[in-house]
C-alpha cells in the first residue's frame, strides 16, 4: 500500500498537471512491489496486449470525479508500457456523467477509448449474474470487453456506506446499484466484488484522493471537501479502502466531526470482504508506505 | 384488421410488451416508426422532505430513502437533483397492453372487462423471483419508454373501449405521481382505476390514492418477515397495514399469494395468514394462490406442484375464507367462483376467459346469496 503526496500545492486541483500525475503514478507503482521499476510493476500486473478497463467514478461532476488528467495519463502510460491505446477503456455508467466530469468521449478503434455502459452498442448483459445476495446485470464493458481491471476511484464519505472508494466503485458496473444500499451496503459491496467479472479481473486499486469528501458525501460539498493532493495505490482492494477509511476518519477528526461509527455508518463491508478472502481489512495488517513527489 | 385486433395479436402470449405497436397512438394514428423516448421526465415528486445540504428524504414508501444530490432511491426512478426530488418516469411508459381484468388477476371486479394496462420501470422491492424483472428491476434509462402522459393514457383507454385503467406489471407506487394524475383524469372520464401493487407504501400517499382508485390487488409475498427480508428486501408489517386501509376506505381488494416451493408454502403459515385475513378484513375478499415458475434469480426451484396449491386452497377455505382461487393453472376448477352458501358454480373460468356466469345483480342465481364484489 503506497500513498503518494504532491509536495507542492496543486494550483487548480480540478485540473492537475498531467506531468505531475504521471510522476505520482510512477512513484506509487515503483514502491508497490519491492525491487521493481514502475514499468516492470505494470508488466507484472498485465499481459502484453491485454484489454484493460479503468473503472472511474464520475458521479460527482468535475469537482469530485476521477480526474481526466489522472485517468487519461494512466491510460496512455499503460498503452505505452504494456498494451495499445485501443486496448485501454476508461469508462463509467453514462456518457452524460463522463462529459460532466470533463471527459471527451472516444470510441475510436485506434486510440484510447473513453466510453460508458450507455454508449450505443454497449449496454448490459442480458442474463443476471448471481452471487450470494447479488443479482445484477453487468456492464458489457466489465464483463466482455476488458480482460483486466483497475479501479480508479474517488475517495469519499458516503451517507450510507460510510466510505466509498475502490470496491464500491464497481457499483457503477451493474444495472441496479440502488438495490444495494441497505444496511450500510453490507454485504453487497463485498459480494459484488466477489463475482467473477470483478474478482478475477481486478488487478489494481488507485484512489484519486486529490480532493477528499470527508463528510456529507458522496456528492460534492465544498464545505467538507479537503484538497488532499494524494494518490493511493494498492494491490489489495480491501486494504485500499481500509486505508481510505482511515484517511477520512483523520480528516473528520481534524475538523471536529465524530467518527463514522458514532453515526452508525462505519464501512462494515470491509470486514465482510476480509471474511470472503478478498483482502485485509485491519490496519495493523497493512503496511503503508508514504512518499512525496 | 383494426388496431384493436392488431394489438391483441401483437401481444398474444407476450405478457409484457415493449411498446412499438402503441407508439403511434399519441396522435391517434399507427405509425410505422415507433416514437421512443430516451429521456427521463423531470417532474417534482410528492411526499418528500428537504433536508440540510441539498439532501432529501423520500416519504413515499417505508424505506424513507435519504439521498444526496444526484442520488436515486431504492426504486431507481426518483432522483435528488440539487436538493429537489424528481420522478423520472412521469408519463414514461415502459410496458402497456390491453389485458382482460382476470389477468391482473381480479375475479370479483368487473369480470370480463378489458383493462388498459400500463407500467413504468422501477420497483421498491427486489424480489428474487420477480416475473417482470426486465422492467421492474431496471432504471428508466435502461428500458425503452414511450411518452404517454395521463391525457393520452385516458384517451387511448377510451378509444380502445377499456372501462378500466390498470397500473400494473412493475410497482405503481414508484410512479405514484403519474398514476395519481391518470387516476383523477380517468375517473373524470367515467373510467375505473385498478392498481396491482405489493402494498409497500406509506399511509399518507396511500390514503390519497384510495380517494381515486376503485380496486387494488395486493401481492402478499409471504406471511413472515424473514421471507420479506431474504427474498424481497422489504417489510411485511406495512403491507398488512395497507391491506387494512384499502378495505377501510371501501376500495375493492383482492390478494395474490405466489406460492414458491419450500420458501413460502408452509401450511401453518397459510393457516395463520387466513385467520389474520378473516379477522382483519373479513372472509369475502378473494385470495389467489398462484403458481410460481422459475424466473430471474430463482431458477433452481421447480414450478409449484398443483397439489400444493390445492392443499393451501383447502386450508384457506377451511379457515373460513369464502373466495379462494388457484392461479396460473388454466382449466383448474380452483379458477371458478363457487357460492359460499349453496356451493354451486357461479362463475366458470378458463384462464382469463369467462365461460359461464350464474350471477344476477351480484347474487347467486341458484340461491340468491350475495357474492361479494363489484359486478357492474
Amino acid at each position: 500500500m503506497v500513498i503518494v503526496t504532491a509536495a507542492q500545492p496543486i494550483p487548480d486541483i480540478t485540473r492537475p498537471e498531467p506531468r505531475l500525475i504521471l510522476a505520482m503514478l510512477k512513484k506509487g507503482l515503483e514502491l508497490l512491489i519491492d525491487n521493481l521499476k514502475a514499468e516492470e510493476v505494470l508488466r507484472s500486473l498485465f499481459r502484453p496486449g491485454e484489454k484493460i478497463g479503468l473503472k472511474i467514478n464520475t458521479i460527482g461532476r468535475r469537482a469530485l470525479s476521477t480526474r481526466p488528467e489522472t485517468a487519461v495519463t494512466l491510460g496512455l502510460w499503460l498503452a505505452q508500457t504494456v498494451s495499445r491505446e485501443e486496448n485501454i477503456i476508461i469508462w463509467d455508467r453514462t456518457e452524460e456523467e463522463l462529459k460532466e466530469a470533463g471527459y471527451k468521449l472516444s470510441t475510436s478503434s485506434s486510440s484510447l477509448r473513453i466510453m460508458a455502459t450507455d454508449t450505443r452498442t454497449i449496454g448490459y448483459r442480458r442474463d443476471p449474474t448471481v452471487n450470494r445476495n447479488i443479482g445484477s446485470l453487468f456492464s458489457r464493458i466489465q464483463s466482455e470487453l476488458v480482460e483486466a481491471s483497475i479501479s480508479l476511484a474517488i475517495l469519499k464519505d458516503h451517507g450510507l456506506a460510510g466510505v466509498t472508494a475502490g470496491m464500491k466503485n464497481y457499483f457503477g458496473a451493474i444495472h441496479n446499484p440502488n438495490k444495494y444500499h441497505d444496511s450500510n451496503c453490507d454485504p453487497y459491496v463485498a459480494e459484488l466484488f466477489e463475482t467473477d467479472y470483478i474478482r478475477k479481473k481486478h488487478r489494481l486499486t488507485i484512489l484519486d484522493a486529490l480532493v477528499v469528501q470527508y463528510h456529507r458525501g458522496p456528492s460534492f460539498n465544498p464545505r467538507w471537501a479537503e484538497n488532499y493532493q494524494k494518490l493511493v495505490f494498492s494491490l489489495d482492494p480491501v486494504a485500499a479502502d481500509t486505508v481510505g477509511w482511515k484517511i477520512i476518519e483523520e480528516l473528520r477528526a481534524r475538523k471536529g466531526l465524530p467518527p463514522l461509527q458514532e453515526e452508525k455508518r462505519e464501512p462494515r463491508y470491509l470486514l465482510t470482504a476480509e471474511r470472503l478472502g478478498l483482502g485485509q481489512a485491519r490496519l495493523e495488517n497493512i503496511e503503508i508506505i508514504e512518499t512525496e513527489v | 384488421m383494426d388496431r384493436r385486433e392488431f394489438l391483441k395479436i401483437s401481444l398474444a402470449g407476450s405478457g409484457l410488451f415493449f411498446c412499438p405497436v402503441m407508439s403511434g397512438l399519441q396522435d391517434g394514428l399507427f405509425s410505422a416508426t415507433p416514437v421512443y423516448s430516451s429521456t427521463m421526465s423531470k417532474v417534482e415528486a410528492r411526499y418528500y422532505a428537504k433536508l440540510p445540504d441539498r439532501e432529501i428524504r423520500c416519504d413515499l414508501c417505508p424505506r424513507y430513502c435519504q439521498l444526496g444530490d444526484k442520488e436515486r432511491g431504492f426504486c431507481g426512478v426518483r432522483e435528488n437533483q440539487g436538493g429537489r426530488y424528481y420522478t423520472l418516469v412521469y408519463g414514461k411508459v415502459a410496458s402497456l397492453n390491453v389485458d382482460p381484468i382476470e389477468k391482473k388477476p381480479f375475479f370479483h371486479f368487473l369480470p370480463g372487462s378489458e383493462t388498459f394496462s400500463i407500467a413504468t420501470a422501477g420497483c421498491n422491492f427486489s424480489c428474487k423471483f420477480c416475473q417482470n424483472w426486465e422492467i421492474s428491476q431496471m432504471r428508466p434509462e435502461q428500458v425503452r419508454n414511450i411518452n404517454l402522459p395521463p391525457q393520452v393514457v385516458v384517451a387511448t383507454a377510451i378509444e380502445y373501449r377499456c372501462p378500466v385503467v390498470a397500473y400494473t406489471y412493475t410497482e405503481p407506487v414508484v410512479f405514484f405521481e403519474f398514476m395519481y394524475d391518470t387516476c383523477v383524469l380517468a375517473r373524470r372520464n367515467g373510467l375505473k382505476n385498478a392498481v396491482v401493487t405489493a402494498g409497500f407504501i406509506n399511509p399518507e400517499p396511500l390514503e390519497d390514492l384510495l380517494k381515486v382508485v376503485d380496486a387494488i390487488k395486493v401481492d402478499l409475498k409471504a406471511f413472515n418477515q424473514k421471507f420479506y427480508t431474504n427474498y424481497v428486501k422489504g417489510e411485511l408489517k406495512p403491507v398488512l397495514e395497507t391491506i387494512r386501509r384499502i378495505v377501510r376506505a371501501g376500495a375493492w381488494l383482492e390478494i395474490v399469494y405466489l406460492v414458491i416451493p419450500s420458501l413460502n408454502d408452509d401450511p401453518n403459515e397459510i393457516k395463520q395468514m387466513s385467520r389474520w385475513l378473516k379477522q382483519e378484513i373479513g372472509p369475502d375478499y378473494p385470495i389467489h394462490f398462484s403458481r410460481f415458475h422459475p424466473m430471474y434469480l430463482i431458477k433452481n426451484l421447480p414450478p409449484t406442484p398443483i397439489s400444493t396449491l390445492e392443499k393451501l386452497r383447502e386450508i384457506a377455505l377451511a379457515e373460513g375464507l369464502n373466495y379462494v382461487y388457484v392461479g396460473n393453472v388454466p382449466g383448474h376448477p380452483g379458477e371458478n367462483t363457487y357460492c359460499p352458501k349453496c356451493g354451486k358454480l357461479v362463475i366458470e373460468r378458463y384462464g382469463y376467459t369467462i365461460k359461464k356466469k350464474e350471477l344476477s345483480k351480484g347474487q347467486c342465481r341458484h340461491c340468491g346469496q350475495t357474492i361479494a364484489g363489484v359486478w357492474s
